[in-house]
């Protein structure tokens, strides 16, 4: 378990920022409690730990450590950084931009699919452009997954009640659909 | 001067130029040519004449020779910026093996506004040029309504003129015409025919 490098966490914060506003500072400066938290690298993944822990990780050899707090997503072979749905808690405290389902728009979504015009009860937001990141949430406020914006928010008033305003990236329901592989490295 | 090109010219231009003794000495010299000739290949065995050759440039004396004129660098003064100096090979003195961590919480910072910043300035730009868009969208959807208005209105002023001319103009031929021409019409009746 090691820190990231420069590269590494400008490019971590980059896919971070494609859903969080400013607040985000909030995850790297000490907590009121005085507690800090910070990124760190074990593989391809990076794990978001509270920094006296990332401490005593250093007693284990990498091979035998598999999992220390909360996953935020691994990068790939080629330098870019996947999201997984196990950051959505850390993401949801952050979001930018929020959309809220109603409930005949939950199953479908828990199931994998995208959110339609008419399961959407309302956005954070007036106005949002294409392609970026939202977290979905269900009517009594919790996150249930997140993804990007199929079109402009402003665009979507015209739009059929059929057609698709979000593209899902990760659901909950991938804790029971993905359980065999989700944690495997 | 004649006897002096004669003489370095040789036989062949001894006879055509006609002395008797330009033609004697030629042929005594041809006769001494084919006993020598004749000589040579009856005589003592001699080592067949080896051909001078230029040596050829991978000889080891020649390369001998352009190894003792090499120059340095600093001889040829070469600019600096005609060097290839490969991204790897040179590495800067002093300065950290490897990775270069970021475990401090400003550096953290600073990369975190930087990305902050170039984000928000991507969203505003999309956004004004939604917006822009947007505009140019409204505009033509409503120049495009417009259009129809104006076509549907045109169409329907020839409707009016047309109706007003077919009742003003027809008043009087009108019942005529139409008893006219419904009296054929009723005159023949539908017949079914079953073969």
């Amino acid at each position: 378990m090691r820190s990231l490098t420069e590269e590494e966490t400008r490019t971590l914060f980059t896919k971070l920022a494609v859903y969080t506003g400013r607040s985000l500072n909030t995850l790297i400066t000490p907590a009121e409690d005085g507690t800090l938290s910070v990124f760190r690298l074990q593989g391809s993944r990076v794990y978001y730990v509270k920094k006296d822990l990332a401490n005593l990780s250093v007693s284990f050899p990498r091979d035998v450590l598999l999992s220390m707090g909360t996953m935020v997503g691994k990068f790939t072979k080629t330098g870019k950084f996947r999201l997984n749905l196990t950051a959505l808690d850390l993401l949801a405290q952050h979001a930018r931009y929020k959309v809220w389902i109603k409930s005949n728009g939950v199953m479908p979504l828990l199931y994998g699919g995208s959110v339609l015009k008419a399961h959407v009860a309302r956005w954070s937001a007036e106005d949002a452009p294409v392609n970026s990141g939202v977290i979905i949430l269900d009517e009594s406020d919790n996150p249930l997954g997140f993804g990007v914006t199929a079109r402009g928010i402003s665009e979507m008033r015209r739009l059929e009640p059929t057609s698709v305003v979000v593209h899902r990236q990760a659901d909950t329901g991938e804790y029971l659909r993905e359980e065999d592989t989700l944690f495997t490295t | 001067m004649a006897p002096t090109k004669g003489s370095s010219k040789g036989s062949s231009k001894g006879p055509s130029v006609g002395g008797a003794k330009g033609a004697k000495s030629s042929g005594l010299g041809s006769a001494a040519t084919r006993v020598s000739k004749s000589s040579k290949k009856d005589g003592p065995k001699r080592p067949p004449p080896k051909e001078v050759k230029s040596k050829p440039r991978t000889v080891q004396e020649n390369l001998k020779k352009k190894k003792k004129r090499v120059y340095t660098e600093k001889e040829l003064d070469l600019p600096v910026l005609n060097q290839i100096t490969p991204v790897g090979v040179v590495k800067p003195k002093g300065k950290k093996k490897g990775k270069t961590f970021v475990d401090d919480q400003e550096g953290m910072l600073t990369i975190l506004a930087m990305v902050n910043a170039e984000k928000e300035g991507q969203i505003e730009s999309k956004i004004m040029k939604a917006r822009q868009l947007e505009e140019i969208h409204e505009a033509k959807r409503n120049e495009a309504e417009a259009r129809m208005k104006e076509r549907k209105n045109k169409l329907e002023g020839v409707k009016d003129s047309l109706r007003k001319k077919k009742k003003g103009g027809n008043k009087e031929s009108e019942s005529t015409s139409i008893k006219e021409t419904m009296k054929p019409s009723r005159g023949k009746k539908k017949t079914v025919a079953f073969a």
